[in-house]
């Protein structure tokens, strides 16, 4: 939080007065790759998931695939095997790497299980539920004194049931990348109305995307934890973090994805 | 209480002590006394050279023990004085005998004790223990000429810091938190300004610093590693001076005085930094320029102000009050952000001589930590605080017996408030939003003890007691007995060896997620879930003197158990969260290590050699699979050496040179692809294996100082001038691992490690004056 803004400040008065990197040799023990799952359904898309491995830190930054996994979602006691088939989609592009020709309906409720399998009998499974839609309660936004908008969408949250969710806004279309993305639990308002907020950022005239995900512990759990692996590397004062995966047997997330998203256009 | 009691009885009747005096004895006693300003000296050495018997003078400058009948000479000596000496001829049963020593005239002399300093610490059943004076702090040479006692602590063996120019403390293998911090009997909670790289403590306010790592006295309680007892200076009551100092990133003014002469009198102490009137000047000439950052407001100050008044020839009393703030601020035109932190302490303290051989000090002692995250957005506004308060009550009794008892016993009792992680989030007119969390804790902490300081023979002495502790949080009451002991035996006139054992609880836990000192550490209750800590600490060791006692070599071993060490789940969030309790995670710990000390305190030249070789673990079922870890501060090999010598009468020259094993530090082993739902900006994801298996590149320094003494038409005045980090050694700060990318369209085209460093090789200069 602002925590950084401390540490900028430090590391400007502290590390002002000298060359503060050096590239250093750092030998590091051999790393085991483990499968690397990342899994979204979503309602009325292709069910597609993205296989890779774990690399030492080192090694050549090219995508390390697996061809030979096997994904299998199973779902309402129908199994559906996913065909390897890099691809990719968008610009900056998005890799896929298994398919199935088939798209998803989601049902609030329904109950979907994944297995990854490949030929060094690595296996990973993860299971995720369809959680019910949580609508967008409203969205205001507010200038300041130079013409800047700052944008707030509020929900209502369910009572006694711990709940987590996750706020994004987009620019013009939701392909084009998202300004904001957060994620929240009810800890603090549970069954209070929760609050989403921004910065000054944005101007008259530009057409957003809102969007609200309800989302589970995994899915919160995972993107807190992949969040804070990566504070520690570079802070001094982090501990490291265990990455929380919502998947056993490797790393990842398989997860179901409801949102309610909503068009504005700033006036 | 009553246990207290019964205890108290049973050690009088256990050691059939009569109120009478052993005949052909006497009790001395008395104070030792500033010559310039009649401040009271703790930690005089009092001693009787040709009958080997002597003792040291406590926090009021009290001296008392017993003689035999007849002519002796009797010796005072003190760091920065010259030694004080007088024949008596003792007939009667008691005999007050007050010392007023000379300050030095030479500065490098002013740390020049006499030998029999030496061989009093050889005959202390004491282990364990460091000293030091701001004199001598003041000659050696610091990061940005700014002299800091704690900082110069660490160059003590077994004494550690956290990192690069910190000023924690890690005594033993124990954690920053666990020791007590003591201003003039007055706990402080947050030792440091500016994430731990200066403490707190004023160099110009205080007089002494005194920190046990272990061999703990039963009067101490309330943390695992380490007691550092902080005196301040009194104030003159002879006549009004001014001290102070400019340096490179703070300056410092001292006033003292007499209120009524020889009576009373006042000292205040006040230290600014001032990089915030630089960077602010920096902000505004670059105001409209788009491209550039404004640079945040930081400045720290502190308030020190302390009134002695002696009330008659049997009674003092003293009044000490601390105020210091840390402020960091960020402002734009939609944005305000501050962030303030700093403890406030107030002191008092009465002192009453019932007689000769029974001296009795009472405090009331006020002490809070508080911090402050303000941020406001539009209508926005959020607040975190935490904090603790407490009030303290402690009397402490000194009562010197025939037969070479010395009892000293007392108690205190502890209120605490804890306000811990209060977030208040104000949505102006959209009230349905805003919300509070946090929670409010009280506790009460009690503490008994009796110890008796006991010279069975010429060469044997043993000093033991008993602690009785308690802690009430209102759902659970936790007590607990804490034995202590210790022992000297004498093999000859040179050499003695020594031992010790401690028992340790601590009460109150620091919530901290990072190992380091920061000020959004929160001190937590024990509850009935966080239960208390413990440790256990043995010691011994060998004591030498060497060269006609100019040297003392000492060596001394340890083994320390914890047991419930704290810490924390991975990702733990502990700033806003109402059930911080559901993230501790308990373990336990051990460390151990072996001190080699030389010192040598007399001639022109002076220092001192340390070595320290150790090792510090922790282990937790829920980190590490359960497999115990080293801990950051883990270090295997700690050499200090400091060297000071008086080049001439106005000059002295001074070098001190660390190495250590660099600290056990947790790195990624590897990385897997992270795309999340959109897939715009894939993230490398570090994955971490075992906890602090790594060790950064070994830390090595020289630092040099040169002390210019000048001739002022009025008062005294010097130039120190620091040279740190003299050959610019790039010790680690931190590693850690970055991508290279490509110029020309930002691809990744490989991985590499970083070595992050602090300091190179910086000059500084300060002009210290006194009138």
């Amino acid at each position: 939080m602002k925590i950084k803004i401390l540490l900028y400040f430090l590391t400007f008065f502290f590390l002002s007065s000298c060359s503060i990197d050096d590239t250093i040799e750092m030998g590091l023990p051999p790393h085991d790759p483990q499968l690397v799952l990342e899994c979204y359904l979503e309602d009325g898309k292709p069910m597609r998931a993205t296989v890779l491995e774990s690399s030492n830190y080192f090694d050549a930054p090219t995508p390390p695939l697996v061809p030979d996994a096997q994904v299998t979602i199973a779902h309402n006691g129908r199994k559906l095997d996913l065909t390897y088939n890099p691809t990719t989609e968008g610009s900056p592009t998005k890799l896929y790497t298994h398919a199935a020709d088939e798209d998803v309906q989601f049902k609030a409720g329904d109950f979907y299980t994944i297995e990854v399998t490949d030929g060094r009998g690595r296996k990973v499974t993860g299971n995720a539920k369809v959680l019910p839609t949580v609508p967008i309660r409203s969205i205001k936004w507010h200038f300041d004194g130079a013409g800047k908008a700052m944008v707030s969408a509020t929900l209502q949250d369910k009572a006694n049931t711990a709940n987590y969710y996750r706020f994004m806004i987009h620019r013009d279309n939701i392909d084009s990348g998202s300004d904001v993305n957060l994620v929240a639990s009810d800890e603090l308002r549970d069954g209070k109305v929760i609050t989403f907020g921004t910065s000054y950022t944005y101007e008259r005239g530009d057409t957003l995307i809102v969007s609200l995900y309800h989302i589970d512990k995994q899915h919160y759990d995972f993107f807190q934890s992949v969040a804070n692996a990566k504070e520690a590397n570079g802070n001094p004062f982090a501990e490291p973090t265990k990455i929380l995966s919502s998947v056993n047997g490797g790393f990842g997330i398989f997860t179901t994805l409801v949102v309610d998203r909503k068009k504005i256009v700033i006036e | 209480m009553r246990f207290f009691f019964l205890l108290f009885t049973f050690i009088l009747l256990l050691n059939n002590i009569s109120p009478a005096l052993a005949q052909g004895t006497a009790t001395v006693s008395g104070f030792v006394r500033s010559a310039d300003t009649n401040e009271a000296l703790a930690g005089a050495t009092v001693a009787v050279p040709t009958l080997n018997i002597g003792t040291f003078t406590d926090a009021k400058g009290f001296y008392s023990f017993n003689l035999p009948k007849g002519n002796h000479t009797i010796q005072a000596s003190y760091i920065g004085f010259e030694s004080g000496s007088k024949d008596i001829t003792v007939t009667g049963d008691k005999l007050t005998l007050n010392f007023t020593l000379e300050t030095n005239s030479s500065q490098l002399q002013e740390v020049v004790v006499e030998a029999n300093t030496l061989q009093q610490k050889l005959n202390d059943t004491r282990m364990s223990v460091e000293r030091l004076s701001t004199v001598e702090a003041k000659l050696l040479p610091a990061l940005f000429g700014e002299v800091d006692l704690v900082k110069t602590l660490q160059l003590k063996p077994g004494v550690q810091s956290g990192g690069e120019g910190a000023s924690g403390l890690y005594v033993r293998g124990g954690g920053p938190d666990q020791n007590l911090v003591m201003l003039d009997d007055a706990v402080v909670y947050n030792a440091s300004h500016l994430f731990g790289f200066f403490s707190v403590f004023n160099p110009d306010a205080v007089k002494s610093v005194e920190l046990y790592k272990g061999g703990f006295p039963a009067q101490y309680g309330g943390r695992l590693s380490s007691v550092l007892e902080v005196d301040m200076n009194k104030g003159n009551y002879d006549s009004l001076s001014a001290t102070g100092g400019i340096g490179l990133i703070s300056s410092r003014l001292t006033f003292e005085g007499p209120i009524v002469k020889d009576k009373a009198s006042f000292l205040i102490s006040g230290r600014r930094t001032y990089f915030d009137i630089f960077t602010r000047q920096l902000n505004r000439i670059n105001e409209g320029n788009k491209d550039y950052n404004p640079i945040p407001d930081y400045y720290f100050y502190d308030l020190n102000t302390k009134i002695y008044y002696k009330l008659g020839e049997k009674d003092e009393l003293s009044l000490t009050g601390y105020y210091g703030r840390d402020f960091f601020g960020f402002n734009d035109s939609n944005f305000s952000f501050g962030f303030d932190w700093g403890n406030s302490i107030g002191s008092l303290v009465w002192s009453h001589k019932f007689s000769n051989r029974f001296f009795a000090s009472t405090s009331l002692t006020s002490t809070g930590y508080r911090y402050n995250v303000t941020n406001s957005i539009s209508d926005f506004t959020f607040k975190l605080t935490s904090s603790i308060q407490d009030f303290t009550l402690k009397t402490d009794f000194d009562l010197l017996l025939s037969k070479g008892h010395n009892l000293k016993f007392g108690a205190l009792a502890t209120k605490h408030a804890f306000t811990i992680g209060q977030f208040n989030f104000d949505a102006g007119d959209n009230q349905d939003m805003s919300f509070n969390s946090g929670n409010n804790y009280k506790a009460t902490e009690f503490g008994a003890y009796v110890s008796d300081d006991f010279r069975v023979n010429p060469l044997l002495s043993v000093n033991y007691g008993l602690r009785l502790s308690a802690f009430d949080s209102g759902d659970k009451t936790y007590t607990a007995l804490e034995p202590r002991a210790a022992a000297k035996y004498s093999l000859s006139q040179t050499m003695s060896l020594k031992a010790s054992y401690a028992s340790m609880m601590q009460y109150i836990h620091l919530v901290s997620s990072s190992g380091a000192s920061l000020p959004t550490d929160v001190w937590y209750p024990s509850t009935s879930y966080v239960k208390p800590q413990r440790s256990q600490q043995v010691a011994a060791g060998v004591s030498k003197l060497f060269a006609n006692g100019k040297l003392l070599f000492t060596n001394e071993v340890y083994y320390k158990w914890m047991k419930r060490q704290i810490d924390f789940r991975d990702g733990a969030n502990l700033f806003v969260n109402d059930s911080l309790e559901n993230e501790f995670l308990f373990g336990e710990g051990e460390s151990y290590g072996n001190e080699i000390y030389l010192e040598k305190i007399k001639g022109r030249t002076t220092g001192w050699l340390g070595y320290t070789l150790s090792w510090s673990y922790r282990q937790f079922d829920e980190i590490n699979d359960g497999r115990r870890f080293p801990t950051r501060y883990d270090r295997r090999h700690d050499i200090s050496l400091v060297v000071l010598h008086q080049l001439s009468k106005r000059i002295s020259l001074t070098g001190a040179f660390v190495y250590g094993t660099g600290n056990a530090y947790s790195l990624p082993v590897a990385r897997f692809a992270f795309q999340d739902v959109e897939g715009r900006n894939t993230s490398v994801i570090p994955i971490y294996s075992d906890r602090n298996s790594f060790r950064l590149a070994a830390y090595h320094r020289l630092d040099l100082g040169l002390v210019l003494k000048l001739r002022p038409k009025h008062g005294e005045a010097d130039l120190t001038f620091n040279l740190y980090n003299t050959y610019n050694r790039r010790n680690p700060y931190f590693v850690y691992f970055s991508q290279i990318e490509s110029e020309a369209d930002d691809l990744t085209l490989g991985f590499e490690a970083k070595q992050v460093s602090l300091f190179p090789s910086i000059p500084s200069i300060t002009y210290n004056f006194k009138f």
